[in-house]
């Protein structure tokens, strides 16, 4: 770790701890570093399970895969008390308040992984009840794709939130910008919501019930990733 | 003495007897039933495995129901399944009653035809307690009324839903608004809002509640507040679990009226992981359904997948391969030890010994190791095609299973050193939730919860299926039907799993193929199909139009890890489903779950949710 430490004497390349003499030795750093390692390596994640994927969530934490090995075994039940939201599982309409609800009572910093093909974009569930992509209620950080992602996944899309909060700045107002009255409000505008939970592939041809009932064909818009982009700017 | 069911011996497992080839008028029910109702009974037909169905007029439909039960030649004391049918093209909606007499062994189905114009049939409630909940699903699906039901409310959608019934016909799979306008109503009101006004509207619907909602007195004087402390005796107080709590399992929702720490009343809140299955199932052809079946119980995926297979295949009217068979009993019984380890695990977290979690989830990694191995896929396995399996085993793999076999038994032992008789593990499950087996059957529970019970009663045994009949292997059946009976009947049934998976071991799985060799239903192999015209022209078919099965109608069903998983299947001929039900047990054992927990602790709540071995996926679809 003191490699990667900036000191007051980077410039003539000594890096390190500095050794005052004094009893007590202590660093420097830039305070946008410290912040980031310390709240990098003590994520609490908050558990959001519903389905298959927090099956593999809980294997994940278990003995063969033990999450602790990177400082998150503490699982957070309360979402007052975590960082990181792990959404394991299809999401209902229904269920959507609830998952906002989770969402807004986290304190900031805070950061979301979407885990699996349901949360991520409906996966394989493209019907009335549904929600398609989590990221129309809340923002996510990591998506990690399977159905359901093994462990393995799970905890290479958590290595990859650490990594993101490695480039984040405090100073940075609209990093962790939260307004207040988009509490209920869906996360994304109406017209991306309806492009990015277009069916698309194969599904947009099962409109057909054996030739009792048909409902009228769509047409395959752009590639999901590309419109959120877009919509990003 | 423990309670026994009257007429049932506890003892004995009652056989089905063997469909009587004859026409569905000659069955004993049917009989009775047209001497009984005469012209109300409209017409009987036998399904695809031979059970008798009678189409009863919705004005008789009680009389009907109430002689099959009570009548003591017919006994049908089980109601299994309440499921409705809309196949479309103007036909009128079917509302199927699935019906088990325990003490003949006999099944039968009872179907009423409410006409579209007054959709509405007599309630069940009286008759069953499992009515209560799937005729609340049949309401919140199709929009029938079931008259004279204590609490008709939407069970699975949100209940101010305002798109309509999504299972009929006429409702688009992808909802009727846009997916914008669905986020945004979703969105739209607080939560605290909508719990509130449906706790509140609860509390004053139900007799006997909310009088815990009324103020308490202000402004009174020092001399009244003894009196008043005496008047806080039976105060009453509401709570609410979830649908976000580590220790219901899933995204269930429990709304507890207590009285201090007691439970008075506990009214669960279900839908939070309503996907629609079903539904989708419709739009899906046969094949395509299998991944689906995955998806609902995630924690014994093998044994969906095994059990729809097998209810198409009744419906093609197949005999699938000796060695299929074989296979796919020992897949059936690793997944049912691969449930109950998950249940134990997670038992023992919501009760405090977290070591359990850790035993039980490296022997399930052992079991997904097989599963791999098998099929690729951990969990979401999509093991079976209609008429065989996936692929033939690999080499070396059941030499895999018997090593896992010889292995688990001491694991067991090390987590049964730790918890059968252990004096935290007794206290907090020893009468607690305790189910008699009267009750129990009234309440529709099947598999561990209902044997715990007392109740003698298990599909493999009852009608068995794969050539269950011919393995040695005990039932475990409890006797005070409460949460310590519910954990050893596990227990003791993964024990007794794994003597089935020895026996077929030891006997030796079947050589030849593992796929029917009926071109109709299985795709040729590769090199045919490239080699000569005839196979050529079955792949192509196969590929293009999708399997084809004939018009008709089943409600098949297996032994699961949780209990009686069901299939209500109904075909026209055509290349998907028009129907496709799935009887989940664990919905069904749920519904038992707040007369168990009435005047325990809140504690205890969730040591009996834990132990009735709930799975929302199934419970929602």
């Amino acid at each position: 770790m003191p490699r990667q430490l900036h000191t007051l004497g980077e410039e003539s390349g000594e890096t390190g701890t500095v050794d005052t003499g004094v009893p007590r030795s202590w660093l420097t750093t830039r305070l946008d570093y410290l912040i980031n390692w310390s709240r990098r390596n003590s994520l609490w994640p908050m558990p959001f399970g519903t389905a298959c994927c927090a099956i593999e969530m809980m294997g994940a934490a278990a003995s063969k895969y033990d999450i602790g090995r990177f400082g998150m075994e503490r699982m957070s039940f309360s979402p007052r008390q975590a960082d990181l939201m792990i959404v394991a599982g299809r999401v209902s309409y229904k269920l959507a308040p609830v998952l906002r609800k989770v969402w807004d009572q986290m304190p900031q910093p805070k950061w979301c992984v979407s885990m699996g093909a349901c949360a991520s974009s409906g996966g394989m569930f493209d019907n009335y009840t549904i929600v398609q992509g989590i990221d129309s209620v809340v923002p996510v950080d990591v998506y990690v794709p399977g159905c359901p992602p093994r462990p393995e996944g799970l905890i290479y899309g958590l290595l990859m939130v650490q990594e993101k909060i490695k480039g984040e700045s405090v100073s940075d107002p609209a990093a962790r910008e939260e307004a207040a009255s988009a509490t209920g409000r869906p996360n994304l505008p109406p017209e991306v919501i309806e492009l990015v939970s277009q069916p698309f592939g194969n599904s947009t041809k099962q409109n057909r019930v054996s030739g009792l009932e048909a409902t009228s064909a769509v047409d395959r818009p752009g590639d999901r990733v590309e419109r959120l982009l877009e919509h990003r700017g | 003495m423990p309670e026994v069911m009257p007429g049932v011996s506890a003892d004995a497992f009652v056989r089905a007897a063997p469909p009587s080839g004859g026409a569905a008028e000659d069955h004993p029910s049917v009989r009775a039933l047209r001497s009984r109702i005469g012209d109300g009974l409209d017409r009987v037909h036998r399904d695809a495995i031979g059970v008798p169905v009678a189409v009863v007029a919705p004005d008789r439909l009680e009389e009907a129901l109430r002689f099959l039960k009570e009548d003591p030649d017919q006994s049908y004391e089980l109601l299994l399944d309440v499921m409705g049918a809309d196949t479309g093209g103007g036909r009128p909606l079917q509302v199927w009653y699935q019906l088990w007499s325990l003490r003949h062994g006999r099944m039968m189905r009872v179907v009423a035809e409410p006409p579209w114009e007054e959709l509405a049939l007599p309630t069940a409630t009286g008759m069953w307690e499992s009515a209560n909940w799937l005729e609340r699903e049949v309401y919140d699906m199709y929009g029938v009324t079931f008259r004279g039901h204590p609490d008709l409310r939407r069970i699975l959608m949100p209940e101010n839903y305002a798109e309509g019934f999504p299972l009929r016909k006429d409702f688009p799979l992808r909802g009727r608004f846009s997916r914008a306008e669905q986020v945004r109503r979703s969105l739209s009101e607080s939560l605290e809002d909508v719990y509130a006004r449906q706790e509140l509207d609860l509390a004053a619907r139900i007799p006997g509640a909310g009088q815990g909602l009324e103020e308490l007195p202000v402004g009174m004087s020092p001399e009244d507040v003894g009196e008043a402390a005496h008047g806080l005796e039976g105060e009453k107080m509401l709570i609410n679990l979830g649908p976000q709590h580590p220790a219901t399992h899933g995204v269930l929702r429990l709304v507890l009226e207590l009285d201090g720490e007691r439970i008075l009343r506990c009214i669960p809140h279900l839908g939070y992981l309503h996907t629609g299955f079903e539904k989708t199932s419709e739009y899906r052809e046969w094949n395509q359904v299998i991944p689906y079946t995955d998806r609902m119980d995630y924690l014994a995926p093998m044994i969906y997948n095994i059990g729809y297979a097998l209810a198409v295949e009744s419906l093609l009217g197949i005999d699938i391969t000796p060695r299929c068979r074989v296979v796919r009993v020992i897949l059936m019984e690793l997944n049912r030890i691969l449930g109950h380890l998950l249940w134990l695990g997670t038992t023992g977290i919501d009760l405090g010994a977290f070591t359990v979690f850790l035993y039980t989830f490296q022997e399930r990694e052992k079991i997904y190791n097989l599963h791999e191995a098998y099929c690729g896929g951990r969990i979401t396995t999509s093991v079976t095609r209609v008429g065989g399996m996936v692929a033939d085993l690999p080499v070396g793999w059941l030499d895999a299973v018997a090593e896992f076999c010889g292995g688990l038994p001491e694991t067991l032992d090390q987590v049964e050193d730790l918890l059968t008789r252990n004096a935290i593990w007794l206290a907090r499950t020893e009468d607690v939730g305790t189910m008699g087996p009267s009750e129990a059957v009234s309440y529709g529970l099947t598999g561990p919860s209902l044997r715990a019970s007392g109740v003698p009663y298990d599909v493999r045994k009852a009608r068995p299926y794969l050539g269950y009949d011919e393995y040695d292997f005990d039932v475990p059946v409890g006797e005070h039907g409460d949460t310590y009976d519910r954990y050893l009947v596990r227990i003791e049934e993964i024990r007794q799993s794994l003597r089935i998976i020895e026996q077929a071991l030891e006997r030796g799985v079947p050589d030849g193929p593992m796929d029917v060799q009926d071109r109709r239903v299985i795709l040729p192999p590769k090199s045919e199909a490239m080699g000569n015209i005839d196979s050529m022209i079955s792949h192509f078919k196969l590929v293009m139009e999708g399997l084809q099965v004939p018009p008709g109608e089943v409600w098949y069903s297996v032994e699961a890890s949780k209990g009686e998983l069901g299939f209500g299947i109904i075909s026209d001929g055509g290349n998907k489903p028009v129907r496709c039900r799935f009887r989940a047990p664990s919905f069904v054992n749920l519904s038992a779950l707040p007369r168990m927990v009435q005047g325990e602790l809140v504690a205890d709540v969730i040591a009996v949710n834990a132990s009735l071995d709930i799975v929302l996926g199934e419970i929602d679809r």
